[in-house]
């Protein structure tokens, strides 16, 4: 039957076009990392639990563990590298700023993933309660703050974008 | 962490999906659909599936959304966990659906896996068969001899065992419209913290006329190795006045005669007790929802308000 264990992706990838021959079973966050050398995004547990991968499928925020690069091709991506627009603090997305402000990392690790969640839970509503951010975070693991500064960000973060 | 090697082939259409499963039959092939891949790719990557050929069918726009009319809700069977709990639809006809999605995985496990891929899989330890059989749902599947159509009661049969043949694909998920009398539902879990999944959950709907519980279906999912409806349940609340008691004594049945899962994460006997709190959690509260007329679920993550999915772009 049809099918072929290399596949062509092409995918737009913070608004720059790609394309490559890669192994069928090739998943998006090793093509992002491995292919792209886009190693912002992370893998920790590597079993969708974790969120360290999380990058915006077509606006959307989805674990790249768990999404082949096969799928993704025709898409657009749009990874932590694409969140800030330019060098500098000052060019920092504003949920990239307000991680800074309020110390909401330790070790970092989680944090392109956690951005890219806050990202999406803010996209869904501006305006979200502390019980709100932390539902939207129930896929996002972090073992050094206890959460607790990463959700006093992403409230900071939703005050700043409503302009409050 | 990778799957095993298999050959991917993207489906157009339904037509053409069929077609490639056929082949693949005829082949002797070991061929399985990849919609939105949140169960299966997790399973190919710790080798407990290791299927030859995938046939991707994640961007099949014809199997995708809601339509609702007089006789039922129709859910295209590559609608995304997203899509239905963004629909306002679906959260005012079916308050124990949402109640479900509010709580399934994680808002990035939502935004691909679908209702179609949920059933098909037939985790034990799924959420929405529980919600899908509370509510009466049948299933309709395409294959090249045709359309059939069959209860999802029928169609589940135990760990990760279905009635789905080979050359066969889930292409919608029917619930029917309501029954007359003042409705309420609702679904509750109590979930092990790191894969989401319930170790136990219930959903309940009830139909209340007058001050009196015209019927009651009540599902149970996590506790077996399928999700059931628990009869001994739902015959104690028939004709029943809804109060404290009777709730308690209908939830002490809900799992009468079952043979619970026991495992790392939870003995049968934890689970057994789990089904039973919930029963009665899950009642209450639809019931509550009747009696008020209030459709609207009190818990979950607000729906429609975010930017349309369609107008790519970032968060901010």
């Amino acid at each position: 039957m049809p099918g072929s264990r290399d596949v062509l992706v092409e995918v737009t990838v913070n608004g720059t076009p790609h394309s490559a021959e890669v192994p069928a079973r090739t998943l998006l966050v090793h093509f992002l990392r491995d292919r792209l050398r886009l190693t912002g995004t992370h893998v920790g547990c590597d079993t969708t639990q974790c969120g360290a991968c999380t990058v915006a499928l077509d606006g959307v925020a989805v674990k790249s563990c768990t999404v082949l690069a096969a799928q993704a091709s025709g898409h657009e991506i749009t990874t932590i590298e694409g969140a800030a627009q330019g060098g500098g603090p000052a060019a920092l997305d504003p949920v990239q700023r307000a991680f800074w402000q309020e110390h909401g990392l330790q070790c970092g690790y989680c944090t392109p993933g956690m951005v890219m969640a806050v990202r999406q839970i803010l996209a869904d509503n501006p305006d979200p309660t502390e019980a709100d951010v932390r539902a939207g975070l129930a896929g996002n693991i972090c073992r050094c703050t206890g959460y607790q500064n990463i959700v006093a960000a992403a409230l900071d973060a939703a005050r700043r974008l409503r302009g409050a | 962490m990778f799957p095993a090697d298999f050959c991917y082939v993207r489906a157009g259409s339904l037509a053409q999906a069929l077609e490639l499963l056929a082949e693949g039959a005829a082949a002797g092939e070991d061929v399985k659909l990849l919609a939105g891949g949140q169960s299966l790719l997790p399973m190919m990557k710790l080798r407990l599936a290791a299927p030859q050929t995938l046939v991707d069918i994640g961007g099949i726009a014809e199997l995708a959304g809601v339509t609702a009319d007089g006789a039922g809700t129709t859910i295209g069977a590559l609608t995304t966990y997203r899509a239905l709990q963004r629909d306002q639809r679906v959260a005012l006809a079916f308050p124990a659906l949402a109640d479900a999605l509010a709580v399934l995985a994680d808002q990035q496990v939502r935004a691909r896996g679908t209702i179609g891929g949920c059933v098909a899989h037939g985790d034990p330890a799924a959420d929405l068969p529980a919600v899908l059989l509370a509510l009466d749902a049948r299933l309709e599947i395409a294959s090249p001899r045709g359309t059939r159509n069959l209860t999802l009661d029928a169609f589940l049969q135990g760990v990760f065992t279905t009635d789905l043949a080979a050359d066969e694909v889930v292409t919608a998920i029917i619930l029917p419209a309501a029954p007359p009398g003042a409705v309420g539902s609702a679904y509750e879990k109590f979930e092990q913290p790191a894969s989401h999944l319930p170790l136990a959950g219930v959903c309940a709907v009830v139909v209340i006329d007058g001050e009196v519980i015209t019927s009651a279906r009540v599902a149970v999912t996590g506790v077996a190795g399928r999700a059931f409806r628990t009869l001994d349940t739902e015959r104690s609340l028939a004709s029943a006045r809804p109060a404290d008691t009777v709730i308690a004594a209908a939830a002490s049945q809900v799992a009468t005669g079952v043979r619970p899962l026991s495992d790392q994460h939870a003995s049968g006997p934890f689970r057994l007790h789990l089904a039973e709190v919930l029963a009665r959690r899950a009642l209450t509260r639809a019931i509550q929802r009747a009696v008020a007329g209030e459709p609207r679920p009190t818990l979950g993550t607000p729906c429609g308000h975010g930017p349309d999915d369609s107008k790519k772009g970032p968060a901010s």
